[in-house]
């Protein structure tokens, strides 16, 4: 066997090694989407107009649908955030529904042209009062 | 007789998998979407059961150097590949009507899950591409042992990372799911489970007869390519 036939392999492996590396140093520095409480306390960060990815639950009572956007707010539980939707939601919107966004601080506000909804890991099954949507 | 015993082991734990899944309750919040689980999550199962298998095959090979070893990696991995598939799709039409997107690049379970399936797919490439057969398996056992970290990278992405795709809903805490649809998604593991065997076997069975059958002179995956003669129009 020459030592040819090693440099295949051994590349591969070197580049999955630099890969895994690579990976790890992202999960620290790469934040998929902000809770609205790291929102708020990181403000100066994101100045208007910035895009970023933003995360929290529809608080009940705040939804209301105007012409061509949704108002509503979405919180952590540690802070709230007024959220203006352009756009049309997706089916399953609604209070208490898990959303993510993505879109920019316009002062106070945050502006979304995006919204996805999370959907949590637990699953229920519907029972006397508690009727399924859709 | 004895042949047909698992298949038709399988045939019938797909059907009560199947009698399960529907007849399970629909989410409440997601409705009769969460049907869709019982067929995502054991297929995702499924892709990293049988890239285990690929890399347990693999290194196997490279301490006993035996045929039957590589032929183990190379038959698992075409299922894994299917099966990895298959939970994509699933994963893209439950994720229209839940999340209200078919795919987020953002997203680290997506993008790793098809970042695995590349790579195996350019795995069973690399053995169409190296005609001789101990080159082959050495090759294809080096690259199934090395792959396989990205399994448990994929599992564990949504604890690594936020993602949108939901968190482990199965953990040693407990399953955070409805006693019904419990069963129906174990029903449907085990059936999916039996499905690889049968398929394991049935691909092992053949490989063992194409490795029987006289050597055709094939034409080998990218041999139509030449290099492009560079100056030669100019």
């Amino acid at each position: 066997m020459t030592s040819r036939k090693w440099v295949v392999p051994v590349g591969l492996m070197a580049m999955l090694v630099a890969g895994f590396f690579l990976v790890r140093s992202l999960s620290d520095d790469l934040v998929y989407y902000l809770y609205t409480s790291e929102a708020v306390e990181q403000r100066a960060d994101f100045p208007d107009g910035r895009r970023f990815r933003l995360a929290g639950i529809v608080v009940p009572g705040t939804i209301s649908f105007n012409a061509d956007e949704v108002v509503f707010e979405v919180s952590d539980g540690a802070a709230t955030v007024p959220v203006r939707l352009l756009g049309t939601p997706p089916q399953l919107f609604a209070e208490d529904v898990p959303v993510l966004m993505e879109g920019t601080w316009e002062g106070e506000v945050f502006e979304s042209d995006l919204l996805l909804i999370r959907h949590e890991e637990g699953y229920e099954a519907p029972d006397e009062g508690n009727v399924p949507e859709s | 007789m004895k042949r047909a015993a698992l298949p038709t082991l399988t045939g019938a734990a797909l059907a009560l998998g199947l009698f399960l899944a529907v007849n399970s309750p629909p989410d409440l919040i997601q409705g009769e979407f969460v049907r869709i689980l019982y067929v995502h999550v054991p297929s995702a199962w499924l892709a990293f059961l049988a890239f285990g298998v690929t890399a347990f095959g693999s290194a196997t090979w490279l301490i006993r150097k035996t045929e039957r070893w590589d032929r183990l990696a190379a038959s698992s991995a075409e299922i894994g590949v299917l099966f990895t598939a298959l939970a994509l799709l699933t994963g893209m039409i439950w994720g229209r009507p839940v999340w209200g997107t078919y795919w987020d690049w953002l997203d680290a379970r997506m993008s790793s899950t098809a970042l695995m399936f590349f790579v195996y797919l350019g795995y069973l490439a690399l053995r169409r591409a190296t005609p001789d057969p101990l080159q082959r398996a050495r090759r294809s056992a080096i690259l199934g042992v090395i792959a396989v970290i990205q399994v448990p990278l994929v599992y564990f992405s949504v604890s690594i990372w936020r993602t949108l795709h939901q968190g482990m809903t199965v953990t040693s805490d407990g399953i955070a799911m409805d006693g019904e649809m419990v069963a129906a998604l174990m029903a449907n593991l085990a059936a999916f489970t039996l499905l690889y065997l049968s398929l394991l076997f049935e691909r092992l069975r053949l490989a063992k007869l194409e490795a029987l059958a006289e050597p055709i002179a094939e034409p080998i995956a990218g041999e139509a390519i030449s290099t492009p003669k560079l100056g030669s129009q100019l």
